[in-house]
């Protein structure tokens, strides 16, 4: 058993080119693009609370952030309605590249 | 005399201990709570009303950053902002004792800053949105002086305090992990605890076995390009660590974000043989120092070592028993090496000496890897048979597998004596030697039997391996292919991942944890609270 986790589908606006680049650079390195500006991440607390720390930090008042938690059966929903689209729930512990 | 930060006192208004780990040892673990509690001071920033204010006094021997000081009508009030919410007091909201401090440790400051004019500090509380007012008065004062000189007297000293006694205190503190408290809390012999200890690592270890391979950075991406193929890339936060295994490079920045970020970088030969790396955090000094006390004294070493070996023997005899429990046939063979190892498990308490103890630990090996290739069912091929133990190299496919599975759990087990903050340069049991880590090696004999021999003799006998394709072979020796690799790696992570319930601590707990979970029990064994160091055992 691990820490629980969840999916978070996350968007943002953000009025500065500059500012962008660096919040797309951030949000890479926690999930996974799904469009320009939108990404789904699977997120601990912890993790959802570090991220949105590091955000705040890069971000300026004129910006917004929507972060949306999805549940069981919103990830379902999801997988039905957009049939190409993997959610896993526990992806595997290590991978051999 | 250095000075103390402000916010230390809020720690040791909470726990003695609390401040203790985080001042003196500097180890800080961060939880949802303390990023949330950033993200406030942050966007408290954006509303360009604050005013942060670094202030310091030789004459108090404090320090720190103060949320904002403003006057209202002659009044000087500091603010110290809070994400929670109040204490509920006879008479309404109330600070908490700890926030009380805090502030009134600022007012303090500012009253050295700015002197002449009365003082009122403010602990504004987020949720729901309350401020609690209370003026600087002699007791808060008084209370401040205190817990400075407390704060003092508890630096000077060498040794860690106690846990609280007062436990509801530990659920929510984010060092709960580190300090393990309710490890240490009496409590009869099998009595569940409450868990405290971390659920596992949900990232992910990446290991990269393509020979020719690039890990390089992105931004806040580690980049695998393999010689042909399409580049995989990996969000850095959801990695745990980086195994390179034979020719394969990794960028000085993909190293850098990795040690940034507290990833392990390991390198593997091509061969399996663990050569070395990087672990994530800096072991600290005050760790290592009541390391090197404890282990420099040889009655320390060898008791430690009695119960190792002990752990060990056990491990192996409780193994053999139940992979021969209801075959009667295997059981006659494996019964004179039961018997055997039986007898010797006194003698692992009674060593006179780490040199006797080692002949006793021979002797239970030569035993048990006699009685071990009986385990392999009837039907397996004969080319994954073995016939003892042989090492450097492995001269059958049995040993490469072996070989390969050990070295990873050294990995496992020095990456946690980093990640603890000790140094596995000095060990109780096995000699100081320069390439591998004593302390690893000595704390990975626990673990050889539950990680190791159980799930290979378990794959063999499902007839998990193919005997041409997984292997190399030479006349001199036996290893893994790129696909036996592979098939290596996926049982030994499969394997860290179970989880059982621990036979003393009464929490289930994957063989993952257990490593992390040993090293910090046997530091217990040198600050304070020994007794539960290579207690488990498989059933």
């Amino acid at each position: 058993m691990a820490e629980p986790r969840r999916w978070y589908l996350m968007t943002y606006d953000i009025r500065d080119p500059k500012r962008w680049r660096k919040v797309y650079e951030l949000m890479k390195g926690h999930g996974e693009r799904l469009q320009l500006s939108v990404f789904r991440c699977l997120l601990t607390d912890r993790d959802r609370e570090k991220l949105r720390w590091e955000l705040s930090k890069v971000m300026d008042k004129e910006d917004t952030l929507l972060v949306l938690g999805l549940c069981g059966g919103c990830v379902e929903r999801v997988k039905a309605i957009n049939p190409k689209e993997d959610w896993p729930e526990e992806p595997a512990p290590f991978r051999v590249l | 005399m250095a000075s103390i930060r402000v916010h230390a006192l809020h720690a040791l208004a909470y726990c003695e201990r609390l401040f203790y780990l985080e001042e003196v040892e500097e180890i800080r673990v961060a939880d949802a709570a303390v990023f949330a509690g950033r993200r406030l001071h942050v966007e408290l920033a954006e509303e360009g009303e604050r005013v942060e204010l670094e202030l310091a006094s030789e004459a108090l021997g404090l320090h720190g950053k103060v949320d904002a000081v403003r006057r209202r009508d002659g009044v000087l009030v500091v603010y110290e902002h809070k994400r929670g919410r109040p204490a509920s007091g006879e008479k309404g909201p109330e600070a908490w004792p700890s926030d009380r401090l805090q502030a009134g440790a600022y007012a303090l400051l500012a009253e050295e800053r700015f002197p002449g004019s009365a003082i009122e500090c403010r602990v504004r509380y987020h949720q729901p949105d309350t401020t609690v007012r209370f003026p600087l008065d002699a007791p808060l004062r008084r209370l401040v002086r205190d817990a400075v000189a407390r704060a003092r007297l508890l630096r000077s000293r060498t040794t860690r305090p106690p846990v609280t006694a007062e436990e509801r205190k530990c659920a929510k503190c984010s060092l709960a992990p580190v300090c393990l408290p309710e490890e240490e809390r009496p409590q009869a012999d099998g009595q569940p605890r409450p868990r405290l200890f971390p659920e596992d690592d949900t990232r992910q270890v990446l290991h990269v076995t393509t020979p020719g391979s690039r890990v390089g950075r992105e931004a806040e991406q580690l980049v695998v390009t393999p010689l042909e193929g399409e580049p995989v890339r990996v969000p850095v936060r959801t990695v745990s660590a980086l195994i390179a295994h034979g020719a394969v490079q990794v960028s000085s920045q993909a190293l850098a974000l990795c040690v940034h970020h507290d990833i392990g970088v390991h390198w593997f030969t091509a061969g399996g043989r663990h050569l070395g790396g990087v672990g994530g955090g800096a072991g600290n000094i005050h760790r290592r120092l009541r390391q090197y006390e404890a282990l420099r004294q040889p009655e320390v070493c060898l008791s430690l070592a009695r119960k190792l070996v002990l752990a060990r023997v056990e491990g192996q005899l409780r193994f053999l028993l139940r992979a021969s429990r209801g075959e009667p046939g295997s059981r006659s063979e494996v019964a004179t090496a039961v018997r055997d190892l039986r007898t010797l498990l006194p003698r692992c308490l009674q060593a006179e000496s780490l040199d006797s103890l080692r002949g006793v630990e021979g002797a239970a090996a030569a035993r048990y890897f006699g009685a071990l290739p009986t385990l392999l069912g009837e039907d397996v091929d004969a080319r994954l048979r073995f016939d003892g133990r042989n090492r450097r190299p492995p001269r059958d496919r049995f040993n490469a597998v072996l070989g390969f599975l050990y070295n990873m759990v050294h990995r496992e087990v020095e990456a946690a004596i980093i990640a603890v903050g000790l140094d596995p340069a000095l060990g109780f049991y096995h000699q100081p030697r320069s390439s591998t880590g004593p302390l690893g090696l000595d704390l990975m004999e626990q673990f050889r039997v539950p990680m190791v021999d159980m799930p290979l003799v378990g794959s063999i006998n499902r007839k998990a391996w193919d005997a041409d394709a997984d292997f190399e072979v030479t006349p001199e020796h036996v290893w893994l292919s790129k696909q036996g690799r592979a098939k290596a790696i996926e049982l030994y992570e499969r394997r860290k991942r179970e989880t059982w319930k621990h036979n003393v601590l009464g929490y289930s707990l994957s063989y993952a944890r257990l490593v992390e979970l040993e090293v910090r029990l046997l530091e217990k064994e040198w600050t304070g609270s020994p007794g539960l160091f290579a207690r488990f055992r498989l059933r």
